[in-house]
């Protein structure tokens, strides 16, 4: 760039005078080094994905004293019940003092496990209508709607109603987890219960930890 | 023997396809980041599979490890007016320049008492402030007439109202000016927990806002893939 010109006076006096050529490039390494710092900066501090949510609906809350307002019986439900240590208790049907709970875990062979056996009738149905879906052309909303109201339909004629209790060692993070379980497993008719478990269950829980 | 001479070639290499690309970088990254509103409270919530965005209108209920309660309204108009109310409720008040502040300071977890103390800090003192505060107040019986007493309540109240009377507001100024009305700007409740967060804790918080008549909460989760059944 900057060079001194130094060959020019040795070659006699033949050579004609030439105008000084400029050099047209200019020195970019500066801005270059600013690129770069800059593209650090945003590629290490740019956040690309916003929050996800996960949508919770809790009733109204009933008077319990109401006797119109008595919990209703479930009979061909599976009761989920939380505890410390993420540990994972089951049970099928009502309770009773006989009732067997069953351990099992957060994994993919733990609770999932439990849940898509209990919930595969509906998933063979759900399948069945997603694949009816992938057929017929998207802009056909009629048929696209007719389906949906078959999905929703399925959905209500569900017979399989999770319940899902705590207790007050189960972590925000067991409950947010067991929630998106039943997402996965597509479960069409889980409830939160509200209130503590029943004695009966802690005693069975209790039970079932001092056996080991 | 003449030396073998070696063919001069240029050290300088053409860096110019480079630096085009690292500008188009720079532009893109420049243009489509945004940046992390600074948050008084680390709080790690759990992974979900849900792929539902969080809304643009929010009241955020953040829940931290150690049980402390910050609530934030990402509408500054609304959070103007729902603060107004609590120092109104509590017989203070705080003028133009002093009530900005608050709003601008991000989230809240301190009790109403303490809010003219906190918006007269520099934002450097605010997070040291933000350790030493408690969260805040909520009332942890199952006595309606307490939960209705308390702060988060207030808040969940006014908030409610407010981003209702925000909202209509929108509606009206859209239809005199003949413009579309996007109804999904109503604003939600969202929580925010820690993973580790007792759930009967969380619970509690989500009972006072039952009784605010708030029934719908959005979970704020980490992405998690979906798994194949």
């Amino acid at each position: 760039m900057a060079q001194l010109d130094t060959g020019g006076g040795a070659q006699g006096g033949k050579g004609k005078k030439r105008a000084k050529k400029a050099s047209t490039a200019i020195d970019m390494t500066p801005m270059v080094d600013l690129a770069f710092l800059l593209l650090t900066f945003f590629v290490l501090t740019s956040t690309f994905s916003k929050p996800k949510v996960l949508r919770m609906i809790f009733p109204e809350k009933i008077d319990k004293n109401d006797p119109a307002m008595k919990a209703p019986e479930v009979k061909n439900g599976l009761t989920i019940l939380l505890t410390g240590d993420n540990k994972i208790y089951y049970y099928k049907g009502s309770l009773k003092p006989e009732t067997e709970l069953i351990e099992t875990d957060y994994t993919k062979d733990g609770i999932r496990k439990v849940l898509v056996e209990s919930n595969l009738d509906l998933l063979t149905q759900l399948k069945g209508f997603q694949e009816e879906l992938n057929k017929i052309d998207e802009k056909d909303t009629a048929k696209t709607n007719a389906i949906n109201a078959q999905v929703t339909q399925a959905q209500k004629d569900s017979k399989l109603v999770v319940l899902l209790k705590h207790d007050k060692k189960a972590t925000y993070g067991n409950v947010i987890d067991i929630m998106d379980e039943f997402l996965i497993a597509q479960v069409a008719k889980y409830f939160k219960v509200d209130d503590d478990m029943a004695e009966l269950e802690k005693k069975l829980i209790a039970d079932y930890q001092s056996r080991g | 023997m003449p030396k073998v001479k070696m063919p001069k070639s240029s050290p300088s290499l053409d860096m110019t396809p480079m630096v085009d690309l690292a500008f188009l970088l720079v532009t893109f990254f420049m243009l489509t980041s945004s940046f992390k509103a600074p948050e008084p409270v680390m709080v790690d919530p759990p992974a979900s599979t849900t792929e539902a965005e969080i809304p643009k209108q929010v009241f955020l209920v953040a829940i931290d490890p150690s049980g402390r309660v910050f609530v934030d309204i990402t509408n500054n108009a609304v959070k103007t007016q729902v603060l107004t109310k609590l120092l109104a409720s509590k017989k203070l008040g705080l003028e133009g320049q002093d009530l900005n502040k608050l709003v601008g300071a991000g989230p809240l977890g301190m009790s109403i008492k303490q809010f003219p103390e906190y918006a007269a800090l520099e934002s450097s003192e605010r997070e040291a402030f933000n350790q030493s505060v408690r969260g805040i107040p909520y009332d942890t019986t199952s006595d309606v007439a307490k939960i209705k007493a308390s702060e988060l309540y207030l808040w969940a109240y006014h908030a409610r109202l407010e981003a209702h009377n925000d909202f209509t507001a929108r509606e009206e100024e859209a239809k005199k000016r003949n413009l579309d009305f996007d109804k999904s700007q109503y604003m939600q409740f969202a929580i925010k927990a820690d993973f580790d967060v007792p759930y009967t804790l969380v619970e509690k918080v989500i009972n006072v806002f039952r009784q605010a008549q708030v029934k719908q909460f959005q979970m704020i989760t980490d992405l998690e893939d979906t798994p194949e059944i």
